[in-house]
């Protein structure tokens, strides 16, 4: 990284919270019609019922858990970058890791809607919450229904508090930068931090207890959403090695989506100089490791449905290839394996065109290996005469769209109102350049 | 009696530190430093200690774990069901709920640790403030008895700092 003042670091952030220009808010309007439509189209689900969706028997989970499932990876690799490559003192992630612990937590918001969504008589939601009634009946703690519960909503509260907790010493310098209203709102979402030696030696020890908690936190929420499926008995879901194929392959569309977000991200904000090609490469390098695990773990659930011998098992696995979602299995295939594998070329991951389409690819392959998994497994299970197809409904693409509209109407408002690149950690990660100088 | 607080600000961590080693070696004693980065450098010049809020979070997390396995256990024999031949205080799944509630009440002590032991929100600090020093400054502020703040000015003067603001309080 080319040296950067602190000063220049301030700059550049800063420079991005000044008022936008109409593209942006015509932007914002056009996220803002998709979120209608998706809202209105849920809307007459509420009114209809639940029949309007594609989900029937046999497969009862269509895409309103396909889009959970796909949401909730989004997220991991937000924290994997603010929280596991914290505690290994991965310097790259600094000017990434703001950007990317947002995108956790708007994706966390998104995967949220869903299971409410799911519900059809949403307003019956607090039955899923622990509370005292007369009729003596709590939730079953033994279902991982209920530790999905837990788990998302400990995941939504932490890294929303990890997120908030970072944000602090950079809204203290945009409200020290800001004038009028901008600045009372600042000067109260900074709580009146002055970076005190006093306050930076809590916050330095607070933020590690941050990443020290977050990291397993993370690894058990999607652990705990896999085992959805594979406390089932459902050939295809229920298998011991889905917690960590889950949480490699919730990485894996995290990491692409990060790419994503950040490639028009730094070429609208001038971050070019922060966001470098090296940051890039970074993550694309990790694109191939959790490539390759997410690889193996399809090798391996062919390799013990063929070495059981359990005819279902194996029927289930035949299907999964050359059956009804043969087109679905291997886009899965091809971009989430063979696509990233590109990246070993240093010519292509240094190449923002290549990295960008490969990146939406990605995102692709694992929307489509939750769709193989979640709709695959009960579309061809035990009994032969209960086979049946799923395909979605025009209403749940309506509420698809609105929710990828949702969370990049967050992200869009987020980074015209925050600081999108943590200004604090770009200025240690100089600190510490300067110091290792010295 | 009155004291004077007169706070020097730097542009540069080094003279930063020199100042803080002569100001312990003087007659004014040191109220605050403040500093854009948490600077290991100026911690170790202060003598900083290690924070205590590791005991919050600890704290947090243990009470975090027994609530949520007590809460799965008492509520589940309160209507004794069996679920799919599993007993009804089934220790792995309980196990799994007393782990997300370690984590959540472990990082609810941890922020509220963070916000007692940084006494924040505070705003009455902005008083005594200069936007500069979240920016790329340093500031020391140190305590002077009427009539020496010119001797605590100078003394800032020399050691290299940019600005001199003097506070009563």
């Amino acid at each position: 990284m080319s040296r950067l003042s602190y000063a220049e670091i301030d700059r550049t952030v800063l420079d991005t919270l000044t008022p936008p220009r109409r593209a942006y808010w015509l932007t914002v309007a056009v996220l803002f019609c998709g979120i209608l439509i998706g809202a209105t189209c849920w809307g007459y689900q509420i009114l209809v019922g639940i029949g309007v969706g594609g989900q029937n028997h046999p497969v009862a989970w269509g895409t309103y858990l396909i889009n959970f499932v796909f949401w909730v990876g989004i997220a991991h690799s937000g924290t994997l970058i603010s929280a596991i490559l914290y505690l290994f003192r991965a310097g790259w992630r600094n000017p990434i890791a703001r950007a990317a612990e947002t995108m956790t937590v708007f994706a966390v918001c998104t995967a949220g809607l869903f299971p409410l969504i799911h519900l059809g008589r949403v307003w019956l939601v607090y039955y899923m919450l622990p509370y005292p009634n007369q009729r003596n009946l709590w939730p079953n703690f033994q279902s991982p229904l209920v530790f999905d519960l837990i788990a998302i909503s400990t995941y939504l509260t932490v890294s929303s508090l990890f997120w908030y907790t970072g944000l602090i010493p950079d809204i203290a310098r945009a409200r020290d930068n800001a004038t009028g209203t901008r600045k009372k709102i600042y000067k109260i979402l900074s709580l009146g931090w002055t970076g005190e030696l006093e306050q930076w030696r809590h916050y330095s020890r607070g933020y590690l207890f941050f990443a020290a908690l977050a990291t397993p936190l993370v690894i058990s929420v999607h652990s705990v959403v896999s085992w959805d499926f594979a406390l089932s008995v459902v050939p295809g879901w229920h298998s011991t090695i889905f917690a960590p194929y889950f949480v490699a392959g919730a990485i894996h569309s995290g990491l692409a989506m990060v790419i994503t977000l950040m490639i028009p991200l730094r070429a609208i904000f001038n971050y070019k100089r922060i966001i470098t090609d090296d940051v890039l490469e970074n993550v694309a390098k990790t694109i191939i490791f959790t490539g390759l695990i997410v690889g193996f773990a399809y090798a391996t659930e062919y390799f013990i449905a063929w070495y059981s011998h359990n005819p279902v098992e194996i029927e289930s696995f035949r299907w999964r290839a050359l059956g009804d979602y043969t087109v679905e299995f291997w886009i899965m295939v091809i971009c989430n394996t063979l696509i990233p594998l590109l990246f070993f070329i240093k010519k292509i991951r240094r190449s923002v065109p290549w990295l960008f389409g490969i990146s939406i690819l990605v995102n692709v392959g694992m929307w489509f290996e939750r769709f193989v998994i979640i709709a695959g497994g009960p579309a061809h299970g035990f009994i032969p005469h209960s086979w049946g197809l799923y395909s979605p409904s025009m209403v749940e693409f309506g509420i698809m769209l609105g929710t990828f509209s949702l969370f990049f109407f967050l992200f869009f408002l987020f980074v015209k109102h925050l600081p999108s690149v943590s200004m604090t950690e770009m200025k240690e990660l100089v600190h510490e350049g300067e110091n290792s100088h010295d | 009696m009155i004291r004077r607080h007169v706070m020097g600000i730097f542009n540069d961590e080094d003279r930063t530190i020199d100042a803080i080693k002569a100001l312990k070696e003087s007659a004014f004693p040191i109220k605050k430093v403040h500093s854009p980065i948490p600077s290991h450098k100026l911690m170790d010049a202060m003598g900083v200690r290690k924070s205590l809020l590791g005991y919050f979070t600890l704290m947090g997390g243990i009470a975090g774990f027994f609530i949520g396995f007590f809460l799965a256990m008492y509520t589940s024999v309160q209507w004794n069901l069996i679920v799919s031949g599993k007993p009804i205080v089934a220790l792995v799944p309980f196990f799994i709920v007393g782990f997300e509630c370690t984590i959540l009440f472990g990082v609810l002590g941890n922020v509220i640790g963070l916000l007692t032991l940084s006494r924040l929100p505070r705003y009455k600090n902005l008083q005594q403030y200069d936007e500069r020093l979240s920016g790329n400054h340093f500031g020391i502020v140190a305590e002077c008895e009427e009539g020496q703040q010119e001797n605590l000015t100078r003394f800032f003067e020399e050691k290299g700092a940019e600005t001199k603001r003097v506070y009563i309080y």
